[in-house]
């Protein structure tokens, strides 16, 4: 084991790393992620669908308060059997913005979660438009404005309670979708 | 090298997988599934969940993985004078686990796994992609994280209050783990509020042992030594 901390900073030096800086990660692109999730699939179609009334209803019933007004849905196809679903959703904690696929199977099972991307910054900061904008453009070859692109934070265990609430989200509102007929 | 880095959600938290370009992760989150199935205190099926609903005196068999966790959390337990306990104080003494066989022996007992089990998954996750011939890499748990073979993993430190990075130290071969302490935080100590950090070769150890120097306060507690671990408080 080795593990060597940096030196402490002189008052200067301090100075300049304050405020110490936004953590950026690119995982996979949504493309990536649907490949991974449905191997099999032939074909993906993006579907955008709009929440009617009805629907905004039925999620309400099942406790889903929805973020969007509409789901855009991939349907994996193996000719002309569909497979499953992915849906790239975004939610923001209390540090971070996280960009996640959810993988469903055609049976409405959960099938996998991947992280699209990863965003950190101050807490206050997250909110603010300015805070995102700062990441357009950025790839993964360059994200980082502290240390070194590979990494890795420590700290108390940040929750992924936002992630898991989000999946819950896209699940029930996919089952309600596909009762309806609208992911033949 | 090139880095292949993926991320999923597990242990409640979410956790960082690299290896090198080339080379897969899945082996790495199959294993933390796996303990995730055997200690999840969310999951009535788990070993937890099925010790919290076991009566007094009641004798229950746990998965390898979890009997391994509570050999550790008990060798601690003992070696640190009651400072670590899985039990949170409810009742210290009121498990027993010989063997694969895990007794109930105070109805208070209850198990909380989370200050030890997410470090444990780590270190499987990075045997399991060892196993596969992976040659070195990372496996980071929300905070507790692990790096094997040729590669230096920047460790930058959050401060939970602002959500600032701070870069801390460069890891190589080792494990290191971070707890924050305080009134309105999972990990409860009564008086502690810190932030209490370990280095050790294995993420159990590293992982466990944040609790032990936060709740004594010693950033050179002798147990450390054993463990080859390093401790800071920040």
């Amino acid at each position: 084991m080795r593990v060597t901390p940096y030196a402490v900073p002189c008052a200067a030096a301090l100075a300049a790393l304050a405020p110490a800086g936004a953590l950026a990660v690119d995982y996979m692109t949504a493309e990536q992620a649907q490949k991974r999730m449905f191997p099999e699939a032939t074909a993906f179609e993006l579907r955008d669908l709009p929440l009617d009334a009805a629907l905004a209803q039925q999620l309400a019933a099942a406790g889903v308060k929805p973020q969007a007004q509409r789901l855009p849905v991939r349907l994996a196809r193996q000719g002309g059997a569909a497979l499953g679903y992915v849906v790239v959703d975004e939610v923001i904690g209390k540090f971070e913005r996280i960009t996640y696929a959810v993988g469903v199977n055609a049976d409405g099972s959960v099938r996998q979660v991947e992280v699209l991307s990863y965003r950190e910054s101050h807490g206050h900061e997250i909110r603010l438009p300015a805070w995102r904008k700062q990441f357009v453009g950025k790839t993964a070859a360059s994200p980082l404005q502290v240390g070194d692109d590979i990494a890795n934070i420590s700290g108390a265990t940040l929750s992924c309670t936002h992630v898991t609430d989000g999946v819950r989200r896209v699940v029930v509102w996919l089952d309600l979708l596909r009762r309806a007929g609208k992911l033949a | 090298m090139n880095w292949l880095r993926r991320a999923q959600p597990w242990l409640g938290t979410l956790v960082e997988v690299g290896v090198p370009e080339g080379a897969c992760a899945d082996a790495a989150f199959a294993a933390l599934r796996r303990v995730q199935a055997c200690m999840s205190r969310f999951d009535p099926h788990s070993d937890v969940g099925r010790f919290a609903a076991l009566p007094v005196g009641g004798c229950m068999e746990v998965a390898q993985d979890t009997a391994q966790v509570l050999h550790a959390a008990r060798a601690l337990q003992q070696a640190s004078g009651g400072l670590f306990d899985i039990t949170q104080g409810r009742a210290p003494q009121g498990w027993h686990c010989e063997g694969r066989l895990l007794t109930k022996r105070d109805a208070a007992a209850a198990l909380d796994l989370g200050g030890i089990a997410k470090g444990y998954a780590v270190d499987c996750a990075v045997q399991a992609l060892q196993a596969q011939g992976c040659t070195a890499g990372w496996v980071n748990a929300g905070g507790d994280l692990r790096a094997f073979g040729s590669v230096q993993v920047p460790i930058l430190l959050r401060d939970e209050e602002a959500g600032e990075l701070r870069p801390f130290a460069q890891l190589e071969d080792g494990a290191f783990a971070t707890s924050r302490f305080g009134a309105a935080t999972r990990s409860r100590i009564p008086g502690v509020q810190a932030h209490a950090s370990v280095a050790a070769p294995q993420c159990l150890w590293a992982d466990a042992l944040t609790k032990v120097v936060a709740a004594s306060g010693d950033t050179r507690h002798p147990l450390l030594a054993g463990y080859d671990a390093r401790a800071w408080l920040h």
